[in-house]
């Protein structure tokens, strides 16, 4: 068996496929994963987006060897995700985490780095220290049960900080922390990436991909619709401006003969959005028309634009993902 | 400590934590301590009674808990979630099937060893017998309850607590009846129902292997051959069983 090599990429996945059989008799199938390639390099924070049943939880459950891929290769540290050993490397935070309650936070992350083989004083030293980083050093002697969620969630993400992993995923990280521990949430996988950490997240929570990846993978229906740095992706949107017009009515406007992006009315007014080419043409269009043009400006690229267009070029009209054959 | 003695202390621990082994534990004891009153119905057979009584309840107090906790061993840390935070860590699932497997079997022999303190100081303190032979049907208790433990993991890898638990019970009571089975087995003349009898005795731990208690009670002894191949039968049994959980725990999807 080869060894670990840590200059290998910390994430590589290719062709993975995911198929459960659900059902009494499992004679029904949803396709959670369709020959997905992705790649994460060394001290990235690389994003998973996508909408629910994308298949971006699947993706880290097959990662951390929780779900058996049924065709494809995933490979940690080029090494198969099913060999304990590579697990070492990796610190890993589920979604809506479930740590045993009737241990006490500083029990259950002295468990969790007594898993990854670290003992004695180390470990307790370690062990103090990952609970003050994430805040909780005051609550360590309280069994976990009596936790609120938030601290649930600060608590395993210090057992996947324990071993001082070389990569860290992260599923929903920011779910159930309010707005102060979604910061402290950021702030930590940031100084994880200062570290020289490799970040896998995924998130529904648009703003904190935006401020943390250096890369992002959008998923649709289990398969990679987008996949990029967030500036390339960003810079790949067509530029368009938004127009707000007084005067004139939505059926005025759309006989204008210019070809918007979006149209909506306002109070009397109708807010428009058209390409940066067309917008010179609509404007004139306007004020020949006997309209008022109220603003006129950029539209900012945002990752939410990115993954609404993303949803809809691939056909969907909800974000309820999975293939479900029967 | 090492990974696996971490995982079979927090199972020690989880049990030790559960209201319900404390609550039966001490129940045990307040049960075992009674013992002393259902001797005073009892002329000349003192010694017998208390024996009987005290490892009877040890048994029946045991089995019940054995199959409480060994039902949802592995379903209750699948439908929890815990399990996520435990194989995602350098440990195989067969390790951490193992280290859930000896953390009960720590509770129970720990649980054990109290009860056996009680009936044994029982025993001394009304001047009733004590031998090796009550030792030696504790220890078969203790195989008896390794089958049924693995048994119930094997049905806790894939079924929820409620149907592990239904099927260790009959695990169990098949178990004790599997005697019975064979007898009438041998006495029946239709060649199809005597085979399939005869298969199914075949298809089911006989814990009656294991079970020394009769033997304590009335002072038997028990050779050495008997009592080793009991326990080697046993083991056996929680080996098979065991494998055959392995097999389908490495093999699950945790979804």
């Amino acid at each position: 068996m080869t060894a670990i090599s840590p200059d290998a990429p910390p994430i590589q996945v290719r062709g993975l496929s995911k198929t459960y059989k659900v059902g009494f008799w499992f004679n029904r199938t949803v396709r959670a994963l369709q020959g997905l390639d992705l790649e994460v390099g060394p001290g990235q924070i690389y994003g998973l987006l996508g909408p629910n049943g994308a298949g971006k939880s699947t993706t880290i459950k097959i990662l951390m060897n929780l779900v058996r891929p049924s065709g494809g290769t995933a490979l940690l540290f080029g090494q198969p995700v099913d060999r304990a050993a590579t697990r070492r490397l990796v610190g890993f935070l589920p979604e809506n985490p479930a740590p045993y309650e009737y241990l006490t936070g500083r029990e259950f992350v002295t468990l969790a780095g007594q898993l990854c083989g670290m003992s004695g004083h180390e470990l307790d030293v370690r062990v103090k220290e990952v609970l003050g980083a994430v805040e909780m050093g005051a609550a360590e002697k309280l069994q976990i049960r009596r936790y609120s969620k938030g601290m649930v969630q600060r608590v395993a993400l210090a057992q996947a900080l324990v071993a001082r992993p070389k990569m860290l995923i992260l599923d929903e990280p920011t779910s159930g922390l309010d707005p102060v521990g979604r910061r402290q949430m950021r702030d930590l996988i940031l100084a994880e990436r200062d570290r020289g950490t490799t970040v896998l997240f995924c998130s529904h929570i648009i703003p904190d991909v935006e401020a943390l990846c250096d890369r992002l993978a959008v998923l649709v229906g289990g398969r990679l619709v987008r996949e990029g740095s967030v500036r390339e992706l960003l810079s790949a949107q067509v530029p368009t401006v938004e127009l707000v017009v007084e005067g004139l009515k939505m059926d005025q406007v759309k006989n204008l003969g210019v070809a918007l992006e979006s149209s909506q009315s306002l109070d009397g007014r109708v807010l428009l959005q058209v390409s940066d080419s067309d917008s010179q043409r609509l404007l004139s269009q306007v004020l020949a028309a006997g309209g008022r043009v109220n603003s006129l400006q950029a539209a900012k690229f945002s990752l939410e634009q990115l993954f609404m267009d993303a949803l809809k070029d691939s056909g969907r009209t909800t974000s309820v993902g999975g293939e479900i054959n029967t | 400590m090492s990974a696996f003695g971490a995982m079979v202390w927090n199972g020690f621990r989880e049990a030790r934590r559960n209201r319900v082994t404390v609550v039966v534990g001490a129940f045990a004891a307040v049960v075992l301590l009674s013992s002393t009153l259902v001797t005073e119905v009892t002329v000349a057979t003192f010694d017998r009674v208390l024996t009987d009584f005290g490892l009877g309840m040890m048994s029946l107090i045991l089995v019940f808990l054995t199959i409480f906790l060994s039902s949802g061993l592995l379903s209750r840390e699948i439908e929890r979630r815990t399990i996520f935070l435990v194989v995602s860590k350098p440990v195989s699932r067969t390790q951490f099937l193992l280290a859930r497997l000896a953390g009960n079997m720590l509770t129970l022999a720990v649980l054990m060893v109290a009860m056996m303190l009680i009936f044994v100081s029982q025993l001394l303190l009304f001047q009733a017998e004590v031998n090796s032979v009550q030792f030696i049907a504790a220890a078969g208790l203790w195989f008896e309850l390794l089958v049924l433990t693995s048994a119930g993991i094997l049905f806790s890898s894939f079924a929820g607590p409620a149907v592990s638990a239904i099927a260790t019970t009959g695990i169990y009571f098949a178990g004790h009846l599997a005697n019975d089975l064979f007898d009438i087995a041998r006495r029946l003349d239709d060649g199809a129902v005597k085979s399939f009898a005869t298969a199914l005795y075949y298809m089911l731990p006989n814990l009656e292997r294991m079970n020394f208690r009769p033997q304590a009670t009335y002072a038997l002894p028990v050779d050495a051959a008997t009592f080793l191949s009991g326990m080697g039968y046993g083991l056996g049994w929680a080996a098979l069983f065991t494998a055959a959980a392995i097999f389908i725990f490495e093999r699950r999807d945790f979804r």
